[in-house]
């Protein structure tokens, strides 16, 4: 009887295997060592997106987000081929951490993606979620540093007029990991209210101040957790009623939970949404000192900050891949290439998903001056991309922000004032609150002031426009001169005005309107370029398959758990039972 | 003749006569077992010298920077200098404490379900079951815990905060029990929930040591009782118990252990906390091996070394428990049996 269930075994493992060998072999052009990176779980969710995507060509990325600071520690002692950090290397830390010190000229960063640091709440007034709540940046500096302790603080009462607030202690959650996160956001605290952080860095044991740190002191009534996943998870929990974290927006539309209207200088209380963050870093002072790579294309946040624009939040900053530029460790040039191919993805195709999940996609001269640092990286395939079959929603045949220029201007409810909108924010968007009739107002859009009025670029009707010599078809032009690094020094996120992309070679298309660049590029198959133009597609594919048959995973699920638990203990009785 | 009487006189008056010495020239094969044999077991001690001296070493220069006040402060910040593991040890103390009182009736009474009650066909079902749960990764249960347990356990938290909060362990600043505003966060993230969701991975271990135990009840004693009329409780009051005392108290310890270096589960419950925080129910508190996991893909050099410093007192802790633990097994009468 055992002899036969030992042959049926074998004959099951033969016939398994046979099968993986029948299975026809993967198609492909080119084949891609493995890379592995790790880092910001800000920027998590944009850079797993991209690994997903990526696997269709063959490259397999594996992305550990363990935090920005793990990640740039990682890479400093090479166990990862590339590190996603918000904030660059820190050489001399403000909060007392150790210096981080890579060697000159072995690195490169490279912007990949932009976003808001939200703040997800989980508040209900009569058994109803709150989806619209306000605060101004002083009262969420107090309530992450102990000073606010109940919601029905009068402060955010102010803030809220059209809410009864319960008396419900705040919880505030925070990293209990190195983050980038909490970099960004103690940053944006020493700007705007030193005062207050100050004194909790003195009450948490960090006299005489804490400075920028990536590591949040806390305080009893905190809650610490790892990563961006861990804190909205926290919030996300039904127990967690009256907590409030900081993470990403893209986290908040994945729990399906609402994000705090934040207070900017133009008085409007905001939500980061991509089109409010893609405006909002037009004010980004970002380093073009090419010839500095530890301060090149990295980032200054003041001007976020001061900004008047309406639409403008506050918190909205760039998240980096730090690539290296020379073969150390475990990297050499075969994962070179991989990770060249996964960086031009990143910047290009990846960019047009980026608002569907929450983050903004990069502006026309990050992009580029993004493709000439991907050159530093040793073994990479140079392509020439034409920057136009991105379709990038930020791009426009003059240069500036599409993105930026079409965001619609925040509503008058949304102004500092008795009014209150009711409308619910990041991943309940469609769900409204009831606001009290003394706070409601008609819910007209209002023109911005300081000339933000919503514009249209597409003028004149054109759609497309040739700025070289057809000659022969428009396959294998170059986009970025490397010669003429002119499209980045502008301070500002845009080009100079109006000024054109600087493109240069035969048969360039630069358009505003994707579905005429897809009928006028060339070959849409044969090239890889053609190819990487099908990822969207297969993303939306697969985004679609895994929403629907809920009810069957769930059922396949607790038959699987039950299998593992009753399954063992029915063999194991059989087999006793017959050796005795 | 003569000469064999002098030899056994002179025999008799020298030392007492010692029993003669057993001498045996194996084989080939039998030298060269014993020096395999011998090899491995002095190899797994040199291991355990090699990784207390390789955490003395790296943990020196952190050691040498604190001092003694290593042991007494309550602070995390190597890079600063203010780093000591009172806080941590506290909190890993507590943790395995809350985790051995919680699964000390279960495993003690699921042993004696087993090797007592239980019908046969049903034995070796439960065996199976409780090997199970030894299996499960420590990561599962950490999941479990933090998104399912965690929600269900602050009833149970409040309850103990209503009616136990005047002794002082129990007590949670800043929760109401009467006010239903008040916020169910002070009672998640802590102590108690992590240690529960270890007392789950430390039941399987204690109740195999005392299943093994409990099996090995003579069964003349166990007989015998029956045969005075004792009940099945009586029996087992009398002769089980007092038989198997050595084991409870050692596999007990052995999950004591465990409980000690459990990291990954009380990683994901817990919320790090640096000050000596006795409040068990109360949101916040942190291990050595969690601190250890959280903080060293972070740390480099001088941090490195004060974690490895941290590794060092955990090692000295679990060895001083594990041989306790030995000590009270091989003391008792079913101590040569286990194997702990």
């Amino acid at each position: 009887m055992k002899l036969r269930l030992v042959q049926l075994a074998c004959a099951a493992v033969l016939v398994a295997a046979t099968g993986s060998l029948a299975a026809p072999p993967r198609v492909q052009a080119d084949t891609y060592q493995r890379i592995s990176g790790s880092g910001s779980s800000w920027a998590a969710n944009a850079i797993d997106a991209m690994r997903v995507n990526v696997k269709q060509f063959g490259i397999t990325v594996d992305f550990n987000p363990n935090g920005s600071t793990a990640g740039r520690k990682d890479y400093l002692n090479g166990v990862v081929d590339f590190a996603a950090s918000d904030i660059p290397f820190q050489f001399n830390p403000e909060d007392g951490s150790a210096p981080e010190n890579p060697a000159a000229g072995s690195y490169a960063y490279i912007p990949v993606t932009a976003g808001g640091t939200a703040f997800m709440y989980n508040l209900k007034i009569n058994g109803k979620r709150v989806t619209n709540l306000r605060l101004s940046g002083e009262n969420v500096a107090k309530i992450f540093t102990g000073a606010i302790t109940m919601w029905n603080d009068p402060a955010i009462v102010a803030d809220n007029p059209g809410l009864t607030l319960p008396a419900r202690t705040v919880v505030p959650v925070v990293r209990s990991d190195g983050s980038g996160s909490s970099a960004q956001f103690t940053a944006w605290m020493i700007k705007t209210h030193e005062p207050v952080w100050n004194n909790f860095c003195q009450r948490s044991g960090r006299a005489p101040a804490c400075g920028f740190t990536s590591f949040y002191p806390t305080v009893q009534g905190m809650i610490a957790q790892q990563g961006d996943l861990g804190v909205a998870g926290y919030v996300s929990q039904n127990f967690a009623e009256g907590a409030i974290g900081y993470v990403n927006y893209s986290y908040a539309l994945g729990s399906q939970f609402p994000v705090v209207k934040l207070l900017n200088a133009a008085g409007y209380y905001t939500e980061p949404t991509p089109e409010k963050v893609a405006v909002s870093l037009l004010k980004a002072q970002i380093n073009t000192d090419a010839s500095n790579p530890s301060l090149y294309l990295t980032q200054n946040l003041d001007g976020v900050y001061a900004d008047t624009d309406p639409r403008n939040y506050q918190l909205s900053s760039y998240s980096y891949l730090i690539v290296p530029t020379i073969v150390q460790g475990q990297f050499n040039l075969e994962k070179g290439k991989t990770l060249g191919a996964f960086a031009y993805y990143a910047m290009c195709e990846a960019q047009q998903q980026s608002a569907s999940l929450g983050y903004s996609p990069m502006p026309v001269n990050l992009v580029e001056a993004s493709f000439d640092q991907i050159r530093k990286i040793p073994g990479v395939v140079v392509e020439n991309v034409n920057i136009a079959q991105c379709q990038n929603p930020t791009f426009s045949a003059d240069g500036t922000n599409t993105l930026a220029q079409n965001a619609a201007a925040p509503k008058s409810c949304d102004q500092q004032g008795p009014t209150q909108c009711p409308d619910g924010t990041a991943g309940m968007a469609n769900v409204p609150t009831a606001i009290n009739p003394s706070a409601q107002a008609p819910t007209a859009t209002v023109p911005a002031s300081g000339g933000a009025t919503p514009t249209t670029v597409a003028s004149g009707g054109a759609t497309k426009t040739t700025t070289a010599p057809g000659a022969g078809g428009a396959t294998g032009t170059t986009v970025v001169d490397p010669n003429n690094p002119n499209g980045v020094t502008d301070p500002n996120v845009t080009l100079p005005d109006g000024s054109p992309v600087v493109i240069e070679g035969v048969g360039t298309v630069t358009c505003i309107d994707p579905s005429a660049c897809g009928a006028t590029s060339p070959d849409g198959v044969a090239t890889p370029q053609g190819a990487l133009t099908a990822a969207p597609a297969v993303a939306t594919m697969i985004a679609d398959s895994s929403s629907t048959g809920t009810l069957g995973l769930e059922l396949l699920v607790v038959f699987l758990t039950l299998g593992m638990v009753l399954g063992p203990a029915i063999a194991w009785r059989y087999f006793t039972e017959r050796r005795s | 003749m003569t000469a064999t009487t002098v030899l056994r006189e002179s025999e008799r008056d020298g030392t007492p006569a010692s029993p003669r010495k057993l001498f045996q020239r194996g084989g080939r094969g039998d030298r060269m077992f014993d020096a395999l044999t011998g090899t491995s077991g002095l190899l797994v001690l040199s291991i355990m010298v090699a990784v207390g001296v390789f955490l003395a070493v790296q943990a020196m220069p952190a050691l040498r920077r604190t001092g003694f006040s290593f042991l007494t402060t309550a602070e995390w910040q190597p890079d600063r200098g203010q780093f000591g593991i009172a806080a941590v040890m506290l909190g890993t103390v507590l943790i395995a404490a809350v985790a051995v009182a919680a699964a000390l009736p279960i495993s003690m009474g699921t042993a004696l379900f087993i090797t007592e009650v239980a019908p046969r066909w049903l034995r070796a079902t439960l065996v199976a079951l409780v090997d199970l749960m030894a299996a499960v990764p420590s990561v599962v249960y950490g999941l479990w815990g933090a998104k399912l347990l965690q929600g269900n356990v602050i009833g149970i938290s409040r309850w103990i905060n209503r009616w136990l909060g005047w002794i002082p362990i129990f007590s949670v600043k800043g929760a109401d029990p009467s006010s239903p505003l008040s916020s169910a966060s002070v009672y998640t993230a802590s102590t108690f929930i992590a240690g529960l969701v270890v007392a789950m991975m430390v039941m399987p271990i204690q109740c195999v040591v005392m299943r093994e135990v409990f099996s090995q009840v003579p069964p003349g004693e166990r007989e015998g009782a029956y045969a005075l009329g004792s009940t099945r409780w009586g029996m087992i009051r009398v002769v089980a118990l007092p038989f198997g005392r050595g084991g409870i108290i050692g596999g007990s310890m052995l999950g004591l252990g465990r409980a000690l270096g459990e990291t990954i589960a009380v990683l994901l419950i817990i919320s790090p906390r640096f000050d000596m925080n006795f409040h068990i129910l109360e949101a916040g508190g942190n291990s050595v091996s969690a601190l250890i996991a959280g903080r060293y893909n972070e740390s480099n050099g001088f941090g490195l070394s004060a974690l490895m410093a941290a590794g060092l007192a955990l090692f000295a802790v679990t060895l001083v428990v594990n041989f306790t633990a030995s000590w009270f097994i091989a003391r008792s009468r079913s101590g040569a049996s286990s194997d702990a």
